[in-house]
C-alpha cells in the first residue's frame, strides 16, 4: 500500500520496485493468453502503464497483487478482442509429433495426474483452446491447468463464480468433445494407413 | 453406472479434482462402455495439455523494466503538454495546407479574372406575350391593352 502511495505521488523508484516484484505475475497472466515473448512483453508493458494510471483507484482493501492480476486479465482480454479473433470451428488435423505425444499418452492409465511437460503438448493446448472464446479459455486454463479454485478464477477476473462454473463447464465440454474428434480423425489414420500397408 | 453420468462427471471438473472412489467409478465403466472410454481418454489428455500449457510462462527480459520506465516518462511528457497545443501540434500540417490553398486561389482569381457572363437564355421568348406585357410599365398600360395584346398573339396562332 506504501509502496503504491509512493508511485501514485510520482516516486519512479516505487514503481520500479512494484514493478520488480510483481514482473512475474503480470508476465505469467500474460502467458496465458499469449506464446510469444513479445506480445507477453507488450501485453505487461500495457498492464504496468494502466495500472499506474490507476493507482488511485487502489484502495488497500484486497491485495495488490490481486488487484494487478485483475487489471492483467483484463488488458490481455481486450487486447485478444481488439484483434478480433474469433474462435475456430474445428481443430485441424495433428501435427507428426503431436500424433506421436498422443500415441506416447494413450493407455497410461496408471497416473492420470501425471504431467507432462512438453512444448507439443502446450501447441496442441493452443490449437484445442483455440475453439474456445477467450473468456472461456482463460477460465479452463486456470482451473484445469493451474488448479485455481472457482474463487480465485471470480477474483482475478472479476466475474462471479457462478459465471466462472458456467464458462468452465461449457469450455470442458467443448474441449473434451474437440479432443475426441481428434483421436477419432488419428484412430481412422491410423487404420487407413494400416490398410495401405496390407495391401502392398 | 449410465453414459450420461459419466460425461456429467468428466464435464463438472477436472479429473485432477476427482476423488479417488469418482476416479475409480468412471475408469471401471470406461472399461466396460466404448463411447465412455473415448470420453475419458478425451478428459484425461485434455487436462494433460492444459497442465503442459499452463506450465510453458515466459519470464520478463531484464530490460523490461528499463523499457516500461522510459514508456512511462514519455506517457508523462505528452501529459503534460497543454491540450490546445497538442490539437495545434497535430492539425498544424492540414491547417497550414489549408491556408497555402485559399492564398493561392486568392491569386488566381485576380490574376486570371472571371469572364463576363454571357446573356441569361430562358426557355420562353421575349417576344411572347406574357415577356411584351411584364415589361411594360404598369402604370402606362391599360386593361383594354393587356387584353388586346394576349388576343393579337392568339389570333396569330
Amino acid at each position: 500500500m506504501d509502496l503504491a502511495r509512493q508511485a501514485q505521488d510520482g516516486d519512479e523508484s516505487a514503481f520500479a520496485e512494484i514493478m520488480r516484484r510483481y514482473s512475474p505475475r503480470v508476465f505469467s497472466v500474460a502467458s496465458r493468453f499469449f506464446r510469444q515473448r513479445s506480445l507477453v512483453e507488450e501485453a505487461a508493458q500495457e498492464v504496468f502503464l494502466k495500472a499506474y494510471t490507476q493507482l488511485g483507484s487502489f484502495e488497500g482493501r484486497g491485495s495488490f497483487e490481486g488487484w494487478l492480476t485483475r487489471i492483467a486479465t483484463n488488458t490481455c482480454l481486450n487486447i485478444i478482442r481488439s484483434a478480433k479473433r474469433r474462435p475456430e470451428s474445428t481443430v485441424s488435423d495433428l501435427t507428426e509429433d503431436e500424433h506421436n505425444w498422443l500415441e506416447q499418452q494413450s493407455g497410461e492409465d496408471d497416473d492420470p495426474l501425471a504431467i507432462e511437460n512438453s512444448l507439443v503438448a502446450a501447441d496442441l493446448a493452443d490449437r484445442l483452446l483455440s475453439v474456445l472464446p477467450p473468456e472461456d479459455q482463460q477460465a479452463l486454463l486456470m482451473i484445469d491447468g493451474e488448479e485455481a479454485s472457482i474463487k480465485e478464477v471470480a477474483e482475478a477476473t472479476g466475474w462471479s463464480e457462478s459465471k466462472v462454473k458456467v464458462r468452465a463447464f461449457r469450455a470442458r465440454r467443448k474441449l473434451r468433445e474437440a479432443m475426441e474428434e481428434l483421436l477419432g480423425r488419428k484412430g481412422k489414420k491410423a487404420d487407413s494407413l494400416a490398410r495401405e500397408q496390407v495391401n502392398r | 453406472m449410465k453414459e450420461k453420468h459419466i460425461i456429467e462427471i468428466l464435464d463438472n471438473g477436472s479429473i485432477t479434482s476427482l476423488t479417488e472412489i469418482e476416479l475409480n467409478e468412471v475408469r471401471d465403466h470406461a472399461r466396460e462402455c466404448e463411447s465412455c472410454r473415448g470420453a475419458y481418454e478425451a478428459a484425461r489428455l485434455s487436462t494433460l495439455v492444459l497442465r503442459s500449457r499452463a506450465q510453458s510462462t515466459i519470464e520478463p527480459s531484464p530490460f523490461f523494466q528499463t523499457r516500461v520506465l522510459a514508456a512511462l516518462r514519455e506517457q508523462q511528457a505528452v501529459e503534460s503538454v497543454p491540450a490546445m497545443l497538442r490539437l495545434w501540434s497535430s492539425a498544424r500540417a492540414l491547417v497550414s495546407s489549408m491556408a497555402v490553398t485559399t492564398a493561392a486561389l486568392a491569386v488566381l482569381s485576380f490574376v486570371f479574372p472571371a469572364p463576363a457572363p454571357e446573356p441569361e437564355q430562358t426557355a420562353a421568348s421575349v417576344f411572347s406575350a406574357d415577356s411584351v406585357i411584364m415589361d411594360q410599365n404598369d402604370e402606362q398600360m391599360s386593361y383594354e391593352q393587356v387584353l388586346s395584346t394576349i388576343y393579337e398573339e392568339d389570333e396569330a396562332r
